[in-house]
C-alpha cells in the first residue's frame, strides 16, 4: 500500500490546519473559499502534491462552509453560494435564535459534504460522461429553472421579476467576454467609464456592497442604535438545537444535497445556483413553505446542504474532464499544474494513489469542518454582542480587503463595494427585492453566453424544445417550477387577505420588506 | 436551414448587443407594469397621505448617514494615494485604516465614555494591524 | 529559439552577466529597482501557462535582486492600467503574443504594445498551442482538411476569437486562399470562449477541428476511439526546432517524438514566398513607456545572470516549457519581426 506513505500526520494536520483558515477566510465577510485556495496555492509547491492538496481541499471545504457565519449573523454572506442561507438565517439571528441556526447549518453542511463526497467517489466517470451531454441548450435551460426561482422567492411577483431582469442589465455591463465566446465589444455603458468597466462588476464587490454595504447605510440613517435589539440570545443548552429540527427534514437533506452536486458538475452554470436551486426546490416542494424567509430551519438545511454537496460536485468534471466546475476548482487546478500533473479524463485511471488520498481529505475535511464548527458556534455567535460602533467599521476594512484582493488587486472593485452599497440602499428604500436581483445578477452573463451561443449554432429558436431529451424535462421542470410559484403566489394572497381583514392597517409596509 | 418564424441568424460582430435588446425590452415592459401596479397606487396613497414617499418623506439621523458615505469615500480615495507613496507595501491600507476606524467608531458612538473611546482606539490600531499583518505579510495579498 | 541561437544569445550576455554576478547584493541595493515589486500578468486565471511562466520566472528574479516580487492575474485590461499609471517601475507586466495579436485582430482595450509600452525581454515558450479533430474523424492530417476545404467541403474550426487561439486558423485560411483560391470560405470560425466551451463543441458534433493545447487535450488524444470524448492531435502550430528542446518523455504518456509529427515540416500550412507557418507562444515583459531605461538595463542582466546559471531551464522544462532568453532589443526587433509577419496574413484574409 503505497498510499499510507502519504497519509502521515503531517497530512492530517495539514488538512485540519486548511479547513480552519479556510472556516476563518469564509467567515470573514468578503473573504471567499476561491481567496483562501489562492492565497495558499504558492505553499503547494514546496508541500508536494499529496500534502498540497490536503491543505487545499481543507480550505475548500472550510471556506464554503464558514460562509453561513456573516450569512446568519450579519446578514451578509460570507461567499456567493451562501446568500440562500441569510435568508432565513438572519431572521432566526434576529429573534436571538443565531446559535441555532448555526448548528443546523453545519450539520447540513456536513450531510451534504460527505453525500457529494460519496457521489464523486463511486460515479465520477460516469457523472461526467452525462454532464457532457449538456451543449449550449441545456445549459441555457438549467440557467433559466434557476432564474425561474425569482418568481417564487420574490414577496410579489412582479416586483420580483422586474428587480431580477435588472439584474440580469446589470451583469451585462462591460465587454461581451472573448473567453466566453463573445465579440470582446463593449455595451450599455459610458465611454468615460470604459476603462473602468471593460470586464464590468464583478460578483464579490457587488455582492458585499449590496448586503454589507447597504446594510451599514441603512443603520446609519437609523442612528445606528447600540447593541441587539433586547440582548435576547439564547445562550448555553445548544441555543435550542437538537437533531430533532431535522425530524421529517430528511428528503429536504438529501434533495438539496443531490441538487447541490449535480449543478456543481456542471461547468459555467455557476456555483451560486446550488443553493439557489435546493432552496426553491425546497419551497416548491415541501407540505409547508410558509416559514421560509421569515427564520425557518428548512431554508437553512437546503441552502447549506447544497452549498456544501458543491464541492464534490464541482470536483466531479475537474478530475474527470480536466475542467473546472466553479471558480474555486479553477485555482485549485494550479496546484496539479505546478506539479507538472496533467488533469484530463485519464487522471482518475492513471493517478489512482492521488484519487484515494484526495477523497480521505475530502471526506477528513468535512469531518474536522463539523467538529471544529459545532464547538466554536457558541463563541462564534457572540459576534452579535460586540458593540456596532466596534463591528462595523472592522466589517467595512474587510470587506474593502475583500473586494481588493478578489480579483487581485483592483481599486474599482473597492469602489464598486460603494457604488452598489448606495445601490443596495436605493433597492431597500424604493421597495425593490435584493435576493432576484442578486440572482438575476449572478446567473445573467452565463444566460446571455448560451442563448446567443445556441442560436448561434442552430440558428432557430426552435432549438431549446428539440435538442434533446434532456430539453424536454428542463422544460417541464421550468413548468412545473412556474406553476409552482404561480399556486403559492395565490395562497400568500390569500392568507394575506384574511389576515388583513383581521387586522386592519397593519400590513402598511407589507410591500417593503423582503428577507 | 430552412426559414421558419422561429429562425434566427446573429451576425457576430454584433452579437454583443443581442441579449442586451432583448433584456431592454424585457425591461421596459415590466417597468410599464410596474407603473400601472405598484407606483400610480402608491402615489395616489401618498397624495391622500396614507404612505410616505421613501428617502424625502422619512426621518433620518442626518449627521450619521452622510457621515458614513463622506467617510467611506474619504477612506477609499486617501488608501489609494497614500499607497502609492510606498508602492505595494499595504502602507496605505493600514494607515488610512486606523484613522478611519478611529472615526467611524466615534461617530457611532451615543455616549462617549472615556472607556469607550479607549477601546475603539485600541480597535482601530490593532484590527487594520492584524488584518495587515496576515494578509499582506503572511499570505502576500497585495493590498492598497 | 533554437538551439544555437539561445547558446549564442547567452553567450552574448555572459559579459553583462559575470559584471552583474560580481556582486548581486549591491546590485539590489544600488541598483534602480526598488521597494516592493508587483508583476501583473495579461490573464486572470492562476491555473493558467502566463501564471505559471510568470511564477517560475518572478520567483528566481525576486531572489537574484533581493526584492520582494510577487505575481497578481488580474487580466489583460486591469494590467494595462496599473501599468500605465507606474513609471516607477514598481509596476511590471508579463504577457504573450496576445498582447499584439489582440491589437491586429482589433479587440477593444489593445492598445499597440510596440507603440504605448516598452517591450522586455522575452523569457519562454510555450509550445503547446494544438489543433485536434475527433478521434473517428474523416480528416487524417491537416493536409486532407486543406484538400476537403478546397474541394468545397465546409470544415468548422472552434476557435476563441481575437489572438493567440485564432491566428492558427487565421493562417490555415490563408494557405487553403494560396493553394484553393477562393475556396477559403469553406473554412468556418465556430466563435467559443474558454477550452470547456471548445471541446463541448467536438463532443456535440458542432465543430470538425478545434483549437487547444498538448496540456489540456493530451489526455483525450489517448482515450480509446469508440469514446465520445476521443481526440487526435493534426497539428502543433510551435516551431519544429522549439519543440526539439522539449524533454524527451513530452508531456503526460505522449512523447517528444509523436508530437514531432504534428509540427511543421511535417505540417504544411504555407505562406506563399514567405515558406511554412509557424507560431511560437512566446511570454515577455512588458514596461511603462517611460520608465527609467537603468531598469530594463538591470532586469536584462539579471535574467542573464539566472539564464548563464542554466536552473532555471531546468524547471521550465519540466513544466513543458522552452527556454527562450532574449535581452530587451533582441526581443524587440524579434517580436517586430514576427508581428509584422502575422499581421500580413491577418490582412490577407480580411473580406
Amino acid at each position: 500500500m503505497e498510499i499510507l506513505s502519504y497519509l502521515d500526520i503531517t497530512f492530517f494536520l495539514l488538512a485540519s490546519i486548511g479547513t480552519l483558515i479556510g472556516i476563518i477566510f469564509g467567515a470573514i465577510p468578503g473573504m471567499t473559499a476561491t481567496m483562501a485556495v489562492a492565497v495558499c496555492l504558492p505553499l503547494t509547491y514546496a508541500l508536494g502534491l499529496e500534502h498540497g492538496l490536503a491543505l487545499l481541499l481543507g480550505l475548500y471545504v472550510g471556506g464554503i462552509s464558514g460562509g453561513m457565519v456573516p450569512a446568519v449573523l450579519l446578514n451578509i454572506p460570507g461567499t456567493p453560494s451562501s446568500i440562500t442561507t441569510t435568508f432565513d438565517g438572519y431572521p432566526m439571528a434576529q429573534k436571538g435564535l443565531g446559535e441555532m441556526a448555526l448548528r443546523v447549518c453545519v450539520v447540513s453542511s456536513l450531510v451534504g459534504g460527505l453525500i457529494s463526497a460519496m457521489v464523486l467517489f463511486f460515479f465520477a466517470p460516469l457523472l461526467a460522461e452525462f454532464s457532457i451531454k449538456f451543449s449550449y441548450v441545456e445549459k441555457f435551460l438549467i440557467i433559466l429553472l434557476a432564474l425561474t426561482v425569482i418568481a417564487s422567492m420574490s414577496s410579489n411577483m412582479l416586483i420580483g421579476i422586474f428587480s431580477g431582469v435588472i439584474g440580469i442589465w446589470l451583469s451585462l455591463i462591460g465587454t461581451y467576454s472573448l473567453s466566453d465566446g463573445g465579440n470582446g465589444k463593449t455595451r450599455l455603458m459610458f465611454d468615460a467609464l470604459e476603462p473602468y468597466l471593460v470586464d464590468g462588476f464583478s460578483l464579490l464587490p457587488v455582492l458585499i456592497g449590496i448586503f454589507g454595504i447597504s446594510t451599514i447605510l441603512l443603520e446609519a440613517e437609523k442612528g445606528v442604535k447600540s447593541g441587539l435589539s433586547g440582548a435576547k440570545l439564547d445562550m448555553g443548552k445548544g441555543g435550542g438545537f437538537s437533531l430533532g429540527l431535522f425530524k421529517g427534514r430528511l428528503t429536504n437533506l438529501t434533495r438539496s444535497s443531490f441538487i447541490g452536486t449535480f449543478v456543481g458538475m456542471l461547468p459555467g452554470v455557476g456555483g451560486s445556483a446550488a443553493s439557489v436551486l435546493a432552496y426553491t426546490q425546497e419551497k416548491n416542494l415541501s407540505r409547508d413553505s410558509s416559514e421560509m424567509g421569515k427564520g425557518a430551519p428548512q431554508g437553512l438545511i437546503a441552502s447549506e446542504s447544497a452549498n456544501n454537496a458543491l464541492t464534490g460536485g464541482a470536483l466531479i468534471p475537474l478530475l474527470s474532464l480536466g475542467i473546472p466546475g466553479d471558480s474555486t476548482t479553477a485555482v485549485l487546478i494550479g496546484a496539479f499544474t505546478l506539479q507538472g500533473i496533467q488533469v484530463g479524463p485519464l487522471f482518475i485511471p492513471e493517478n489512482q494513489d492521488t484519487w484515494t488520498v484526495m477523497m480521505i481529505a475530502l471526506v477528513f475535511a468535512n469531518v474536522v469542518m463539523f467538529f471544529l464548527m459545532f464547538y466554536a458556534i457558541k463563541y462564534i455567535a457572540r459576534v452579535v454582542l460586540v458593540p456596532k460602533y466596534i463591528l462595523y467599521p472592522i466589517i467595512v476594512m474587510m470587506c474593502v480587503v475583500g473586494a481588493y484582493a478578489i480579483n487581485y488587486g483592483i481599486m474599482f472593485d473597492v469602489w464598486t463595494l460603494l457604488i452598489f452599497g448606495i445601490f443596495g440602499y436605493l433597492i431597500e428604500k424604493i421597495g425593490l427585492e435584493v435576493a432576484p436581483l442578486i440572482i438575476g445578477f449572478i446567473l445573467g452573463s452565463s444566460a446571455e453566453v448560451y442563448f446567443v451561443k445556441s442560436l448561434e449554432s442552430f440558428g432557430t429558436y426552435s432549438i431549446f424544445f428539440t435538442k434533446s431529451p434532456i430539453a424536454v424535462v428542463l422544460w417541464l421542470l421550468i413548468a412545473a417550477s412556474i406553476g409552482f410559484s404561480i399556486v403559492l403566489g395565490l395562497k400568500s394572497r390569500a392568507r394575506q387577505k384574511m389576515e388583513l381583514s383581521q387586522v386592519t392597517g397593519s400590513t402598511q409596509q407589507g410591500d417593503r420588506h423582503d428577507g | 436551414m430552412e426559414t421558419s418564424p422561429l429562425s434566427v441568424s446573429i451576425d457576430f460582430d454584433s452579437s454583443h448587443l443581442f441579449f442586451p435588446t432583448i433584456i431592454h425590452w424585457a425591461l421596459a415592459l415590466l417597468f410599464a407594469l410596474v407603473v400601472v401596479f405598484r407606483l400610480v397606487p402608491f402615489l395616489a396613497a401618498v397624495k391622500r397621505g396614507e404612505k410616505t414617499l421613501p428617502i424625502i418623506g422619512e426621518c433620518m439621523d442626518g449627521v450619521r448617514f452622510f457621515g458614513t458615505l463622506v467617510l467611506i469615500v474619504g477612506y477609499f480615495a486617501l488608501m489609494s494615494v497614500v499607497g502609492n507613496l510606498f508602492p505595494y507595501t499595504g502602507y496605505g491600507f493600514l494607515f488610512v485604516s486606523i484613522v478611519f476606524l478611529f472615526l467611524m467608531s466615534m461617530m457611532y458612538m451615543h455616549t462617549r465614555t472615556r472607556r469607550k473611546v479607549i477601546t475603539a482606539a485600541i480597535n482601530a490600531v490593532v484590527a487594520p494591524s492584524l488584518a495587515w499583518l496576515i494578509f499582506a505579510k503572511l499570505f502576500y495579498i497585495t493590498l492598497p | 529559439m533554437s538551439m544555437p541561437r539561445l547558446s549564442i544569445t547567452l553567450a552574448t550576455t555572459a559579459l553583462a552577466a559575470s559584471m552583474a554576478l560580481s556582486s548581486s547584493v549591491a546590485l539590489a541595493a544600488d541598483g534602480p529597482l526598488r521597494g516592493n515589486i508587483r508583476v501583473v500578468i495579461g490573464s486572470s486565471s492562476t491555473g493558467g501557462d502566463t501564471y505559471q511562466n510568470s511564477a517560475i520566472v518572478v520567483d528566481q528574479l525576486s531572489e537574484a535582486l533581493d526584492l520582494n516580487m510577487k505575481v497578481d492575474a488580474v487580466g489583460v485590461s486591469a494590467a494595462y492600467r496599473a501599468l500605465d499609471r507606474d513609471p516607477r517601475g514598481n509596476t511590471l507586466m508579463i504577457f504573450h503574443d496576445q498582447a499584439y495579436l489582440g491589437h491586429q485582430y482589433g479587440v477593444e482595450g489593445y492598445k499597440d504594445p510596440f507603440e504605448n509600452y516598452i517591450i522586455g525581454p522575452t523569457i519562454a515558450i510555450n509550445p503547446g498551442n494544438a489543433y485536434l479533430v475527433p478521434k473517428d474523424s474523416p480528416y487524417q492530417s491537416l493536409d486532407d482538411i486543406i484538400e476537403a476545404v478546397g474541394s468545397g467541403e465546409t470544415v468548422r474550426v472552434a476557435i476563441q476569437p481575437g489572438g493567440v487561439s485564432e491566428i492558427g486558423y487565421t493562417a490555415l485560411k490563408n494557405a487553403i486562399r494560396i493553394e484553393h483560391p477562393g475556396s477559403e470560405e469553406n473554412l468556418v470560425a465556430v466563435n467559443t470562449g474558454s477550452q470547456a466551451d471548445k471541446n463541448q463543441l467536438l463532443f456535440d458534433d458542432q465543430a470538425d477541428l478545434i483549437n487547444g493545447s498538448v496540456q489540456a487535450n493530451e489526455q483525450y488524444t489517448r482515450l480509446p476511439e469508440d469514446d465520445q470524448k476521443a481526440m487526435r492531435f493534426v497539428w502543433l502550430t510551435a516551431r519544429h526546432d522549439t519543440l526539439q528542446q522539449a524533454h524527451e518523455e513530452g508531456l503526460g504518456q505522449t512523447d517528444r517524438e509523436t508530437l514531432l509529427q504534428f509540427v511543421e515540416p511535417n505540417v504544411e500550412v504555407t505562406m506563399g514566398d514567405a515558406g511554412n507557418f509557424a507560431f511560437d507562444k512566446e511570454f515577455f515583459f512588458l514596461y511603462n513607456k517611460d520608465m527609467n531605461p537603468e531598469i530594463v538595463e538591470q532586469i536584462d542582466a539579471t535574467l542573464a545572470e539566472i539564464y548563464a546559471e542554466g536552473e532555471i531551464q531546468e524547471t521550465q522544462k519540466q513544466s513543458f516549457f522552452i527556454p527562450d532568453f532574449m535581452p530587451s532589443d533582441e526581443a524587440q526587433a524579434h517580436l517586430r519581426e514576427k508581428a509584422d509577419r502575422y499581421a500580413e496574413i491577418i490582412d490577407s484574409i480580411k473580406p
